[in-house]
């Protein structure tokens, strides 16, 4: 019922992967944000899914500090943009089918058409 | 994961090192399952990645090839891939999203003040328009202690724009509740009420305190001569400082329950508390307490593992 968080041995733990000083770079590269409490950090869960995330990314694309962050910044927009697409999506599925075939029409004109004039 | 680590990365039995490296990138590349949508994608990134890692061990390799261990023994536990918290729209790494022309539209459909707790600058969205409309629902995380959730209580919260607002967090609040709060959203267009603010709580893990449905466990350290000979001793609730009776001759692991001491139910009546105790030496045995122990060793030994002795080999 708690969410949950771990301190700096508890995520070294989880992540067999990840040593000491791979934790200290992504830390102070910014790409991994643990929260601080009472000045020391703490690791939430998504956290350790963006260290593994990270790790995996460096080792299979060979990317620097710089670059990882900037794929990770666009995972970050393409997932987001995707939850929200989502429950866009969702929203429509729920309206009549009427306001759908308006939406429909006015989306073709401004996305569909335009590409196929192309 | 398929039986054959080999024909899960693509390789052959004699691939090298680097030739079984590169197939697991070249896999990863194109079926991490943050990176694609495809379901068949993720199994082939499932069954690559626990490849890899039987495969990038020599001697797990060596093993594995002689037939003494078989592909099973090296999957992972289930695991939780970033996207399971990235879509979340309060994923704190991901930035405002600028539609520019459309930011109003994407803010009245999902609120700006989605994100990261107070950090967000939720902004009401911009007016101009000539129609009635209730205002926005700003969503907001709020992080509680255990105990603040637990008792009840108020805590005081600075909203983005600036506003203070008194939160009373009722007794026996869970993770993940949520608190409205009428009135307190971005404001109405028109002649339309104002919005409210949704405060989604979220409790704080407190090692003294182990939840578990309506019920708390505690652990309350006792001294040996408070283990022989029982007593009274001060132990913390929910409610502030108890007395409580342990008994003559208490054991470490022994439970005793403090009924209706735990957490508020859904139907307003409490769970209890359970009071685990933990006999805790004396910093350093004196030769008083040494020779005492011996003494009365030769008379009274006891054998704490009798009966599990029987049970087991």
């Amino acid at each position: 019922m708690t969410s949950r968080s771990m301190s700096r041995d508890e995520i070294l733990a989880l992540i067999p992967e990840l040593s000491d000083a791979a934790l200290d770079a992504l830390t102070d590269a910014g790409i991994v944000q643990p929260v601080l409490e009472e000045g020391a950090p703490r690791f939430r869960d998504i956290d350790a899914a963006r260290v593994q995330l990270a790790l995996e990314l460096e080792d299979a694309f060979q990317l620097d500090a710089d670059a990882l962050a900037l794929v990770l910044s666009l995972i970050d927009q393409l997932h987001g943009l995707k939850g929200e697409m989502r429950a866009v999506l969702g929203a429509l599925a729920a309206e009549p089918p009427e306001t759908r075939a308006r939406l429909r029409g006015v989306i073709r004109q401004t996305r569909v058409l335009r590409i196929r004039r192309r | 994961m398929a039986d054959d680590p080999y024909a899960a990365l693509g390789v052959s039995r004699t691939a090298t090192d680097a030739e079984i490296k590169k197939a697991y990138r070249k896999i990863a590349r194109t079926d991490h399952p943050d990176l694609t949508d495809d379901p068949a994608a993720h199994e082939r990134f499932k069954a690559a990645s626990a490849a890899y890692d039987l495969l990038r061990d020599p001697e797990q390799r060596a093993r594995f090839d002689r037939g003494e261990i078989d592909a099973q023994g090296q999957e992972r536990p289930q695991r939780r891939y970033y996207r399971d918290f990235s879509e979340s729209p309060d994923n704190p790494y991901r930035g405002q999203a600028d539609f520019g022309d459309f930011s109003d539209v994407f803010a009245d459909l999902f609120g700006e003040g989605g994100r990261g707790g107070f950090r967000a600058g939720a902004r009401p969205g911009a007016g101009g328009r000539s129609f009635d409309m209730r205002g926005q629902d700003y969503r907001y995380t709020l992080e509680v202690d255990f105990l603040t959730a637990a008792r009840g209580g108020t805590t005081r919260i600075t909203l983005p724009e600036g506003q203070v607002l008194d939160v009373n967090i009722p007794a026996g609040t869970r993770d993940g509740q949520t608190i409205r709060l009428r009135g307190k959203g971005g404001p109405g267009m028109g002649e339309a009420p104002p919005g409210d603010a949704l405060l989604t709580l979220s409790v704080r893990e407190d090692p003294d305190w182990r939840p578990e449905g309506d019920d708390v466990t505690t652990v309350l350290p006792i001294s040996l001569d408070e283990a022989v000979l029982g007593g009274r001793v001060e132990v913390q609730t929910i409610d502030g400082p108890v007395m409580l009776t342990i008994p003559r001759g208490a054991s470490s692991g022994q439970k005793l329950r403090l009924r209706g001491r735990g957490l508020q139910g859904a139907g307003g009546k409490r769970g209890d508390q359970h009071v685990e105790l933990r006999v805790v030496m004396p910093p350093k045995v004196d030769d008083e307490l040494a020779r005492f122990i011996e003494t009365w060793r030769k008379d009274h030994a006891y054998d704490p593992r009798a009966t599990r002795r029987r049970g087991g080999r």
